[in-house]
């Protein structure tokens, strides 16, 4: 079986807007969901502020599962999944009895319920901590907490490969419904802010004081985010059988591993892991004509990234926008981000800006990054990019089905 | 800086990178370069530089950090911010 | 049904880090004797107290002895055990990355929530040192999930398809499946696929707590074992002898009734999963000769899963219950229970082109389950 597979539902959960309409909203106006954190005390760093997604409210979203079970990622992967079932126009009752199943991507998963479990057992040891809280631990909670909401039976598998985690998920959905092992897949992720990566990012010198500004020349780095971002997807045939919206076709992905260093990003290993994608999605590289950028906003992702791309395209890239800007860095949530934003675009033939944006950095003078505004543009062919620590690079292909 | 050389602060110093560094004690001279000889990256400076602050109890800022390249330099940084000139 | 569904997978080389033994040769021998994992490990951490005094686990193991000096001393000990393990399994091959293959080798793990100790006390520096971000920024990768996928492809090198499957006790079967899939479309030509899981004070409470609720007694495990993954129609045609093939795996999520229930019967479900996995592999059940099963000592988890074994493959088959031996290991404990399987063929050829059944469920309603057919492997058969 080769089947073409689409997206028909997206569900985002973030700090520019809970589902599709106010999250395109935001995207077009360019708004910024960075606030000053509330997750966590944030007293004693001199960076305190993240992307949170301050209203998030499970209890509103969710129809099956409670929220008192769950850590704060799992509802999220859920709340996102049932939000994109919902824009799919699915019979939640068909879909329970199909071929179904949900992949999910990660970089904490539920660790800032280990945290908080941590910070208890200063005072009380781990014998006198929650012990209810304690198995809400384990990462492959997120991808059930998904089928058990949408009462689904298939695989729920969480792809805990960090910040590139949900584009890993996408393509292994992309996987299923393309050699026919499902039917239907929610893919995306999710994660929370936490103290332990915001110290370590800060420590690192790669979080920025108020502004995420991915390609400027005085971007200082990311802000962490938090979110969840779940695409539904079936094949073109089904979802024409049901008359669907489409807002995309997913035409394949690329991965591969630097294999180099644990955290600093290779030039040569993404422009490898662009041709492979490309190859895997029958395209050529003139056929791309936007890239949703991974774009965090460091010096060293931004600068490595930009060569990357100048490279694999031949210095014809095309323009290529970080939503890091507005939604901070959202980790294993972010690739599922900008892929949601990239069919958005692609359905209503807008590019999303990169905000905070001043001036290009001149050491990546060939780069469109779609300044401040969004731009309108129809869009046939793009690419989402997603790297991560371990050298774990993920590239996925959406075109325009019309 | 004219001031002696403390020789068992820069033993302490060495214990210290040699241990960030993973590397064996005779590996490190006082002028042997930690990027190009001994494979170190940002994150083992940054570490490096955490240590030495939580020893002395001192404060040195990250942007001394491209000064720090051995350990003669690391010494110069340190005595600087600990006050070590008697 | 497609082409790729009946993808085969073999296993060409595999090792095991365990407290009965690390590699395939000592592991193989320990298990089949009937060896326990369990010791006492008191002294193994200072700063926090355990909830006993036994665990299935390796306080003696130190990265250093078996990965040398150099870039280990600020290795996790989740991460530390899967390259191990890791490495092992490529030797086990006879596997050597070079520049040719290094880009269509790669690796799937299996995990539960990582390192979860190096998380936790990186939460922890942030409460208790002068200044929340006084953290050590060379261990941040290990608080990350997929430090020690990342860690064994920078060790050997390996710069394909890298991923971490946060699967649990089912983790090795998602890993199998994940390699199927990637395998099958050519997007990488061998993973290693395995899983790895630490002891550590967290672990040890959330298995107490665990065990408790459930009324089951066991301690908590650790360890790691790594399989070499190819495609089992190459191999055939290579005129390669593999240590097994892997001629199907199903999993499956348990929706209960009601999201109250917290302990619900998954038998239904695993049972359809056995049911699936052997019609796909074209297995009658009489075939099975061994099980081994995820039996942790819980009344109701282990009725659901013997349930769910007996009213497929009825009761004939040699029951192999992995935990018994090496503890509660999480994700580990279902990639020790392949190990164990291909044990009982390593250690002779008198079960050649037997098959097996490995079933696995998790806490929150996974299970699945994996049909084998092993060998007594490439090199072996000629010793």
């Amino acid at each position: 079986m080769n089947r073409r597979v689409v997206i028909t539902g997206v569900g985002p959960v973030s700090s520019i807007g809970t589902g599709a309409d106010a999250f395109t909203e935001s995207l077009k106006a360019g708004r910024s969901g960075i606030s000053p954190i509330t997750g966590f005390d944030p007293t004693g760093f001199p960076h305190i502020h993240a992307g949170e997604v301050d209203d998030f409210d499970p209890k509103g979203l969710l129809e099956r599962i409670s929220p008192q079970d769950w850590g704060r990622t799992s509802l999220f992967a859920a709340s996102a999944s049932r939000l994109a079932v919902t824009d799919a126009g699915i019979d939640p009752t068909e879909l329970s009895r199909s071929a179904a199943g949900s992949c999910m991507g990660t970089t904490g998963g539920e660790s800032q319920v280990l945290e908080a479990l941590t910070e208890h057992a200063l005072t009380v040891g781990f014998e006198g901590v929650d012990r209810d809280r304690m198995g809400q631990i384990p990462s492959s909670r997120l991808a059930v907490a998904a089928n058990r909401e949408l009462g689904l039976t298939g695989e729920a598998l969480t792809l805990s490969t960090a910040c590139s985690a949900s584009n890993y998920a996408i393509g292994h959905a992309y996987d299923q419904i393309h050699t026919g092992e499902q039917d239907y897949m929610l893919a995306g992720g999710a994660d929370s802010v936490n103290r332990w990566s915001h110290a370590g990012f800060y420590r690192l010198g790669a979080v920025a004081e108020r502004d995420c500004r991915p390609f400027d020349k005085d971007r200082t780095g990311i802000i962490t985010g938090e979110g969840g971002a779940v695409v539904f997807l079936e094949s073109l045939e089904s979802a024409l059988g049901r008359g669907a919206r489409i807002y995309a076709e997913v035409l394949g992905y690329g991965l591969n591993c630097d294999a180099d260093h644990m955290t600093a990003p290779n030039k040569d290993s993404i422009v490898q892991c662009t041709r492979i994608a490309h190859g895997n999605a029958g395209i050529d590289q003139s056929d791309v004509d936007y890239i949703c950028a991974h774009g965090t906003g460091t010096p060293a992702n931004d600068l490595t990234e930009a060569t990357a791309m100048t490279e694999a395209f031949d210095a014809n890239t095309p323009p290529i926008s970080s939503v890091k800007s507005m939604l901070g860095h959202t980790m294993g949530a972010a690739s599922g981000f900008s892929a949601i934003a990239t069919v958005l675009g692609m359905h209503r033939s807008f590019l999303p800006p990169t905000i905070n944006f001043a001036m290009l950095d001149p050491d990546i003078p060939h780069i469109d990054p779609v300044p401040n505004r969004a731009r309108e543009q129809t869009v046939n062919i793009a690419q989402v990019n997603g790297f991560a620590f371990g050298g774990n690079n993920a590239i996925t292909i959406f075109g325009r089905y019309a | 800086m004219s001031t002696a050389i403390d020789r068992s602060k820069m033993e302490e110093l060495k214990e210290i990178v040699v241990e960030v560094l993973e590397i064996e004690d005779d590996e490190l001279t006082d002028t042997s370069l930690f990027i190009d000889d001994h494979e170190a990256d940002s994150l083992r400076a940054i570490e490096i530089l955490a240590r030495i602050e939580k020893k002395y109890k001192v404060d040195i800022p990250q942007s001394e950090l491209p000064k720090m390249v051995n350990l003669q330099e690391v010494y110069n940084v340190v005595a600087q911010y600990a006050d070590w000139q008697d | 049904m497609s082409t790729q569904a009946q993808q085969t997978l073999a296993i060409t080389g595999w090792s095991a880090v365990s407290p009965i033994g690390i590699g395939p040769d000592t592991f193989t021998e320990s298990f089949n004797t009937g060896a326990r994992g369990n010791t006492d490990v008191t002294e193994m951490f200072d700063d926090e107290p355990l909830p006993r005094s036994d665990a299935f686990a390796m306080p003696d193991f130190k990265a250093k002895d078996h990965l040398g000096r150099k870039g280990t001393s600020f290795l996790d000990r989740s991460t530390a055990l899967a390259m191990v393990a890791c490495g092992g399994a490529l030797a086990d091959a006879e596997l050597v990355i070079d520049e040719d293959n290094a880009e269509r080798v790669g690796v799937a793990l299996g995990t539960t929530a990582g390192s979860v100790k190096s998380t936790s006390d990186y939460g922890r520096a942030t409460f208790v040192e002068d200044k929340p971000y006084l953290v050590n920024p060379l261990i941040f990768p290990n608080a990350v999930m997929n430090c020690a996928a990342g860690q064994s492809a920078i060790r050997y090198r390996l710069k394909g398809v890298n991923a971490t499957l946060a699967g649990g006790p089912a983790a090795m079967l998602s890993g199998l499946r994940y390699a199927r899939t990637q395998i099958g479309l050519d997007r990488v030509e061998t993973l290693v696929v395995g899983a790895t899981e630490e002891f550590g004070p967290q672990t040890a409470w959330a298995n107490e707590f665990a065990m408790r609720a459930g009324g089951g007694e066991l301690s908590a495990g650790e360890g790691a074992a790594m399989f070499v993954v190819e495609d089992a129609a190459r191999v055939r045609d290579q005129g390669r002898v593999p240590d097994a093939e892997v001629l199907a795996v199903e999993v499956a999520t348990h929706v209960p009734d009601t999201e109250s229930d917290l302990s619900p019967d998954f038998s239904a479900s695993l049972a359809r999963c056995i049911d699936r996995a052997l019609t796909r592999a074209g297995i009658t059940p009489d075939e099975v000769s061994t099980v081994a099963s995820a039996e942790n000592t819980m009344p109701a988890t282990d009725r659901y899963e013997d349930s769910a074994i007996t009213s497929t493959v009825g009761t004939a088959a040699h029951r192999i219950r992995v935990k018994q031996q090496l503890g509660e290991a999480m994700s580990a404990s279902g990639a020790l229970q392949l190990a164990a399987l291909l044990a009982g063929h390593r250690s002779g050829e008198s079960r050649d082109g037997e098959v097996s059944l490995l079933t696995a469920h998790t806490p929150d309603g996974v299970v699945g389950a994996a049909v084998l057919r092993g060998w007594r492997g490439r090199a072996r058969a000629s010793e």
